[in-house]
């Protein structure tokens, strides 16, 4: 299964109360695409949208905040993980996209399969984690406990590389910030 | 120093959020923060990165509320990503103190030496707009970088020397 196959079919659980991060290049394009705008779509700060996501999670405990992130960001703010399981913020799940590519310049190899990432997961004591290659079957029978399981949630998803050709997001960073914002007025 | 009292009040009246990675030159200031779990008006998170910091509280203003970073002047060289790619492209304001490390009384420290020449050619060639935060009139430095960072929707750096936050 494909990412934006898993992005797309998060559309069915994310309504109002949801704010989106998603990392830069291909993943944001197809958060932009697939899911209800507004949402964060970073189109730089590699490395960043754990740290991001983690800032809106403490400051708005009754909005449900979801990180939709490539393992090449990952790994670059790979302490962003320990800092969200050191603080645990109730209502902040990580979806975590793993193609072991740096897929948007042109698929070049990661370091991620070095990571056993079920038995590096269940170090962090976290309320929910599962490592899984992503399947329409394993979707069905997860992503809503993902979403749902109260706590900080991690989810990696093994996928395959490919995308759909989309537009570029059409949107400058201004505007991206100012649409965002309208969602605290 | 400036009266750590009264500066930890004035940012719990004004901010919402406060992350960074420690300086000696804020030991006294940080001890005043309060952490997380304390029952606090104000989050304070512990980052492992100065740039995992300013995303943290890029995620504050992104739902409008204010945030404080802070962070050692050699920190200024892990965030040029987190500035150019994130706070200027998306236009958003943050504070950040920064400890001016690499004057003269940091003498025996040479790690600091070349960042302390450059400091302020490196906050320039960023186009950040900067000034000091002084033990007299700290007050008026806060209330303007703060009228500042709202009125443009932009980052904002106050550098602090020995002496200032911490003994
Ligand atoms: C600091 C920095 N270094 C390099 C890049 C170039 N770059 C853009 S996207 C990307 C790959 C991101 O990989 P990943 O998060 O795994 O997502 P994928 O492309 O596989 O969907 C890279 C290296 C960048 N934008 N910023």
């Amino acid at each position: 299964m494909k990412g934006y196959e898993v992005i797309s079919s998060l559309q069915d659980h994310i309504g109002e109360n949801d704010l989106i991060v998603s990392s830069n290049g291909n993943i944001s394009r197809e958060v932009y695409h697939y899911l209800a705008k507004p949402q964060v779509y970073l189109r730089g700060s590699m490395g960043l949208p754990i740290g991001v996501g983690l800032g809106l999670a403490v400051m708005n405990p009754e909005k449900r905040v979801t990180v939709i992130t490539g393992d090449g960001n990952l790994l670059m703010g790979f302490g962003s993980v320990i800092t969200a399981a050191y603080y645990k913020p109730h209502n902040l799940k990580i979806l975590i996209l793993d193609n072991s590519q740096y897929f948007t310049t042109g698929g070049q190899q990661t370091v991620s399969s070095a990571i056993n990432f079920s038995k590096f997961l269940e170090s962090l004591n976290i309320d929910y984690f599962q490592s899984l290659k992503a399947s329409q079957s394993i979707l069905d029978d997860n992503l809503e406990n993902f979403l749902t399981t109260q706590g900080l949630n991690i989810l990696h998803l093994i996928i395959e590389e490919g995308k759909r050709e989309l537009a570029n997001i059409p949107w400058h960073p201004i505007k991206i910030a100012e649409n965002f914002l309208q969602r605290f007025d | 120093m400036i009266n750590l009292d009264e500066f930890v009040s004035f940012i719990e009246d004004n901010f919402d959020l406060v992350s960074g990675v420690p300086c000696s030159y804020f030991k006294e200031f940080l001890s005043y923060i309060p952490s997380q779990e304390d029952k606090s008006p104000i989050k304070h998170l512990s980052a492992t990165r100065e740039d995992e910091a300013i995303a943290i509280a890029i995620g504050a203003a992104l739902s409008k509320k204010r945030a404080l970073v802070y962070m050692q002047n050699s920190g200024l060289g892990n965030i040029g990503d987190a500035l150019t790619s994130l706070v200027q492209l998306y236009k958003l304001p943050i504070l950040i103190l920064v400890s001016y490390r690499g004057l003269k009384e940091d003498n025996d420290f040479p790690e600091h030496s070349i960042m302390g020449k450059i400091n302020n050619s490196f906050l320039g060639s960023l186009n950040l707009l900067y000034w000091d935060l002084n033990e007299k009139d700290w007050e008026v430095s806060m209330q303007k970088a703060i009228t500042v960072m709202d009125e443009q929707s932009s980052p904002v750096v106050l550098m602090v020397k020995k002496g200032v936050l911490s003994q």
